[in-house]
């Protein structure tokens, strides 16, 4: 009886498309904005998953409330040269790495690192499409993907920073998380873009041994008062407190919008068992059992909710492409994973066959006689 | 020799109950109607002849008594039941034809076959078999607002025969007709009778429609006074 259920839909085709329109939008919204919160997850997991997990981050303390991005993303005081010294001499510490971090339009970050401490920055594995490293007296600048297409320049370029002129020496391939959207430079010439007095925005430490880390925790933010210690599992923590807000926002949105799709469907399809309701008499009084009713309701219901979530699908595609390529110059963080897409048709389906079970309902209590009498 | 009764009603009564207000539609009536028989239920409006053809079409249950057909108590039963008797036993044909609108001449009149779980080609297949019985074999692919009242009854005599029940049922077929069709229509369902020895109720008003049957059913005030 599918074929029946399918001509009706197609006869009534202003309603269908009024009760699909609610189950699209919601899979679209659902979609869209768990694209973002996925991708953002990967991108927190596979830039901390390149770090070692014993790395300890040194910043200038800074109140919680004002984080708005991930680690020495925020314009934060620099730690002076001298508590960098007296940092790098803390008993356990192998080695202590300053980095330089700066801002740059809006969404990149200029780190200026040692070239041969850039293993404790995650991005020694990172495979090049065009130039090389500088070397560490080197005037140059290496570009992720996305700052590089953002800027449309490519090696033997230059790009401001502070209102100087740098030299592209290099440009990673693109797809490598969080780097797509960093400009890295080596620490004496970001010293020198940036009149930073041989300070850093951050030191990275590498203890000896890894039982060592929280009592060198413990002894920076005795030592130094103004200074917060962050150990790997304390920036997971609070990436993750981050990426959970947002999921959070996600659920709220999607819930939201569900809500009004499913009252939708309820509404048009109420509406449309009691435009059929002759219609539906007919059926009974010729023979249909009410499980038969049901069962048709229940399958225009599916036919809508397979047909508008997977619209939604290839229009929420096209929305993260959009995302990603015109408004974060080719950046993958809005993400579609196998799981997300599959999910939210599977939530798109099910929504609408509990919206439709209450018409359907109705649908099979209808009188043969009184729908036949045409009353 | 006797002919075995299809319909054997007992002291049947139906009281409708609106607003507090009781409305006897029939009162204790008894009658039986013997298999392969062409019987006219006639009487004015309010008779009770409708309700009387719906506990007999197993559209409705009774208030009281029982309703036995061919041998068995249908008057109890449950919905489902009831929708089961009706699809096996008994073929409808209705005043206002009752066709589903966005269905074609085919698959209006499939479509018992198909709640019987029968495979749409199957259904198709008879449908088409019956649609050419009734002189529809040019109208087959058209909804019914693409046809005429008289087309519209043919489907739905078409859709009463589809599962080849032992009873056909009309509520005023001629109703909605001219003259001429409606003639037509009733030569139709007599011929239906003649042929395959189906037991055919008629239920009207018309007088000179009722006397076309060998056996006229008079209601009036809820009872078969004749």
């Amino acid at each position: 009886m599918f074929d029946i259920a399918v001509r009706e839909l197609a006869s009534h085709r202003t309603r269908t498309i009024l009760t699909a329109m609610g189950i699209f939008i919601a899979i679209t919204a659902i979609v869209s904005l768990g694209s973002i919160s996925t991708g953002l997850n990967e991108l927190v997991t596979s830039t901390t998953g390149s770090i070692g997990a014993d790395t300890i981050f040194v910043m200038k303390h800074f109140d919680m409330s004002d984080m708005s991005g991930p680690p020495g993303s925020q314009s934060i005081e620099d730690i002076s040269a001298e508590e960098v010294a007296e940092i790098s001499k803390i008993p356990g510490i192998k080695r202590a790495v300053p980095v330089i971090s700066r801002q740059i339009g809006g969404m990149f970050e200029v780190d200026g690192i040692d070239i041969d401490d850039m293993d404790m920055f995650g991005v020694e594995g990172l495979e090049f499409e065009e130039g090389m490293w500088p070397d560490n007296d080197e005037k140059g600048a290496v570009l992720g993907k996305i700052v590089a297409n953002s800027f449309d320049v490519t090696v033997g370029d230059t790009i401001l920073l502070n209102k100087k002129e740098v030299e592209v020496v290099g440009i990673f391939e693109g797809e490598s998380g969080s780097y797509d959207l960093v400009v890295l430079v080596p620490y004496e010439y970001a010293n020198e873009i940036y009149e930073a007095d041989r300070g850093a925005t951050q030191i990275m430490l590498e203890p000896v041994d890894i039982s060592m880390v929280d009592s060198i925790k413990s002894m920076i933010e005795d030592e130094h008062e103004d200074l917060d210690a962050m150990t790997m599992e304390d920036a997971l923590s609070m990436m993750e407190e981050m990426t959970g807000t947002l999921n959070i926002m996600t659920f709220g949105i999607g819930f939201i919008t569900s809500l009004v799709a499913a009252i939708g469907i309820i509404i048009t399809m109420y509406t449309s068992v009691v435009e059929r309701r002759q219609q539906i008499g007919i059926m009974k009084a010729t023979g249909a059992y009410g499980r038969t009713i049901l069962i048709q309701i229940l399958e225009e219901g599916l036919v809508i909710s397979l047909a508008s979530s997977l619209l939604a699908l290839v229009v929420s595609f096209f929305f993260v492409d959009m995302i990603n390529n015109v408004l974060l110059g080719g950046a993958s963080l809005a993400l579609i994973t196998p799981e997300l897409a599959i999910g939210a048709v599977m939530y798109g389906v099910i929504l609408t066959m509990l919206a439709s079970l209450y018409p359907a309902r109705i649908a099979v209590r209808t009188d043969p006689i009184k729908a036949i009498r045409g009353n | 020799m006797k002919k075995e009764n299809i319909f054997d009603l007992r002291d049947v009564s139906k009281v409708y109950c609106m607003k507090g207000v009781e409305t006897h539609a029939l009162r204790n009536v008894n009658l039986t109607i013997a298999k392969g028989e062409y019987a006219a239920i006639i009487g004015p409006s309010g008779s009770g002849k409708s309700t009387l053809m719906h506990i007999m079409g197993c559209l409705d249950t009774p208030t009281s008594g029982k309703l036995i057909l061919e041998g068995e108590d249908v008057s109890e039963m449950e919905d489902d039941e009831l929708a089961h008797v009706r699809r096996e036993r008994i073929g409808f044909v209705f005043q206002t034809y009752n066709l589903i609108p966005g269905l074609t001449a085919i698959e209006n009149v499939s479509l018992p076959m198909r709640f019987n779980g029968i495979g749409k080609g199957e259904a198709q297949k008879r449908a088409i078999e019956l649609l050419n019985k009734v002189g529809l074999s040019e109208r087959m692919h058209h909804k019914p607002s693409e046809m005429s009242g008289g087309e519209q009854q043919r489907v739905a005599i078409a859709r009463s025969l589809v599962n080849d029940p032992d009873i056909i049922m009309a509520d005023e077929p001629t109703g909605n007709l001219d003259s001429k069709t409606g003639i037509e229509i009733m030569d139709l369902i007599e011929e239906l009778h003649k042929n395959t020895g189906k037991t055919v109720i008629i239920v009207t008003h018309d007088k000179k429609l009722s006397k076309r049957a060998p056996r006229q059913i008079e209601m009036l005030d809820g009872k078969p006074v004749r």
